[in-house]
């Protein structure tokens, strides 16, 4: 392979993976917010966000290596894991390293969700707010396409998404069906106050 | 009532053993430690409240983290509406489970004992009341006695922690587990109060002994509350590893003809009556086997009953008692009793059937807690021992059939 496939690959890599992650975040959102219709069951939103993610995980790790093992840029791999390391581009590289590292975390913690508990899992899957901003701005700091037409109206078109997304969770109470059931039956096994 | 280790001594019309008798027929309690739970390791002993965990193990997980700071539930919460045998344990020999409960907190290293009894159980609950007012001081001030409140998941351990530390009884998620963080996040050791009453025994006796009771490999004696179609119901205690058929025999034998028996309780199963009869009823042998002995129910389905109205019952029961907490389980449950309900009305939806077959596989393990999943093995048990009567009742003319 040459050397311009491996530079197109990173950069084909990056945009596919933002697309990618942006919809995981808007999925994300969507699950939390019970979202579902006649034609889009609420098992659709959470199993399309975990396919997604990993699929996401897959284009990334193409990113990296293909921008790491790419001979014109000499970035070598401790760039790709010490944020900050790299000598091209020091601070927009080392946001690329953290929102993935971030990401790493989210990912490996669901995978083993059972084994860590609900709580834990839930912590660091917080992160993912910190995780997805960092990557844009990265793309925007050092994308070579940064301000070609069509990335921009890429990069416009996920953040309005996702924007969107995080604007309905944060303004609508997530609906809780089961809200007054639980609360008859916690009724039930509560303790009494003796008078 | 066979009267073999927990119940010997006076007859149960004689009431709850007092401090005296106890001491008098047994000798003083020895010191609980790291000893004994290597001789109830060796003794084979395993929970009694419904999921069979080795009892050594247990409290070796807990001792491991105890620093000196657990704590014990001494669990008689007994929300399995067949099961009588944890209240009458308590109500007949209240100083065994306290014995037990002090055993474990020295093993342990605990600081705190709770006795957990379920508030409906009024004799229970008088009982180890006045049990714990016989006590010396030294011994009650370590204990506390805590109502439980009457319903199925109460007793569930994680439920029992959460009772304590916020006062409802509902279940939590695991990880982290009782042992690794309970009570106020400390250590918990949640035992079924039977486990404990055992464990008094074997600390005096040894492990051998307790080896010795039981037949066919198995260890030990065992509770077990006998109901449905036999002459004498009630709560007896037999050697693990007897057959159904000699349990039957013990309850005065089976009133008309046995159809299917059901084995460890709502969330055990139905064994045809055919088969049940040779079974072992060893708690570690009868899973492989294809039953369960859960907390020790053995309830007896006559041909004269029908058996989808009795399955259909208790599903409606176990759907009632979801915590809803979790979807899968609230609407799952509700779904799969609705269904039982109208094949046992002999008026079913079309495909309610192989939705039954369907939905159960589908709530299975997304609970916080095992109960959908208890529900639905129950369910599937009376699917395959049933097979007949479902297939005549999914075929009866449905108000939507078509």
């Amino acid at each position: 392979m040459n050397n311009t496939a491996l530079w197109y690959t990173t950069r084909g890599a990056g945009a596919v993976s933002l697309v990618l992650l942006s919809a995981v975040v808007v999925l994300g959102v969507l699950s939390t917010l019970r979202f579902e219709s006649t034609s889009w069951p609420r098992f659709l939103t959470t199993g399309l966000h975990r396919n997604i993610a990993l699929t996401a995980v897959v284009f990334l790790a193409l990113h990296i290596v293909t921008a790491v093992v790419d001979p014109f840029t000499h970035l070598g791999w401790l760039a790709a894991v010490v944020p900050f390391s790299s000598y091209y581009r020091t601070f927009w590289l080392g946001l690329g390293t953290i929102a993935f590292e971030l990401l790493l975390a989210i990912t490996a913690t669901s995978l083993v969700r059972g084994l860590i508990g609900h709580a834990a899992w839930r912590a660091i899957h917080w992160l993912a707010y910190a995780s997805w901003p960092v990557a844009v701005i990265h793309g925007f700091g050092t994308g070579t396409d940064t301000w070609s037409g069509w990335m921009l109206v890429i990069d416009l078109f996920c953040i309005l998404a996702v924007s969107l997304a995080v604007g309905t969770r944060l303004l609508v109470q997530s609906p809780d069906p089961l809200a007054d059931d639980r609360a008859r039956f916690r009724e039930r096994v509560s303790r009494k106050v003796t008078k | 009532m066979t009267n073999l280790s927990l119940f010997a001594g006076r007859p149960p019309s004689a009431g709850a053993e007092s401090f005296a008798d106890h001491a008098r027929r047994l000798g003083a309690r020895p010191a609980g430690n790291r000893a004994l739970i290597d001789t109830l390791d060796r003794s084979g002993l395993v929970g009694r409240g419904g999921a069979s965990f080795p009892v050594g193990i247990k409290w070796k997980s807990v001792l491991s983290r105890s620093r000196g700071a657990a704590v014990v539930i001494a669990n008689g919460a007994e929300g399995e509406p067949l099961s009588r045998k944890d209240q009458t344990l308590m109500a007949l020999r209240p100083h065994l489970v306290i014995d037990g409960a002090l055993l474990a907190a020295e093993a342990v290293r605990a600081n705190r004992i709770l006795l957990y009894v379920g508030e409906a159980h009024r004799a229970a609950v008088a009982a180890m009341a006045r049990a714990l007012a016989e006590r010396p001081a030294a011994d009650a001030r370590r204990l506390i006695l805590l109502p439980a409140p009457a319903s199925y998941v109460a007793g569930e351990a994680t439920a029992a922690v959460n009772f304590v530390n916020t006062g409802v009884a509902t279940p939590t998620a695991t990880p982290p587990r009782p042992s690794e963080r309970g009570v106020d996040g400390r250590p918990t050791l949640v035992q079924n109060v039977e486990s404990l009453a055992h464990a008094a025994l074997i600390a005096r006796n040894g492990d051998g002994w307790f080896r010795s009771l039981g037949r066919h490999e198995a260890a030990g004696t065992v509770l077990l509350t006998v109901s449905g179609a036999v002459v004498k119901p009630g709560v007896i205690e037999v050697p693990c590893g007897c057959t159904v058929d000699e349990v039957l025999e013990l309850a005065g034998g089976v009133r008309g003809t046995a159809r299917a028996v059901l084995l460890g309780g709502y969330f055990g199963g139905w064994i045809s009556a055919r088969q049940a009869g040779t079974m072992l009823l060893d708690p570690k042998g009868l899973p492989a086997a294809g039953g369960s002995l859960g907390c020790g129910i053995v309830s007896v389905l006559d041909d004269t009953a029908d058996p989808l109205e009795v399955s259909a019952r208790i599903m409606q029961h176990l759907a009632n008692e979801s915590a809803a907490q979790c979807g899968p389980c609230f609407f799952g449950l509700r779904s799969l009793s609705a269904a039982t309900t109208r094949l046992a009305g002999r008026q079913p939806d079309h495909g309610d059937l192989p939705q039954l077959h369907r939905w159960a596989a589908m709530v299975k393990g997304r609970g916080a807690c095992r109960h959908p999943d208890g529900a639905v093995s129950f369910l599937q048990s009376a699917l395959s021992v049933f097979e007949s009567e479902f297939a005549a009742a999914a075929g009866a003319r449905g108000r939507k059939a078509s």
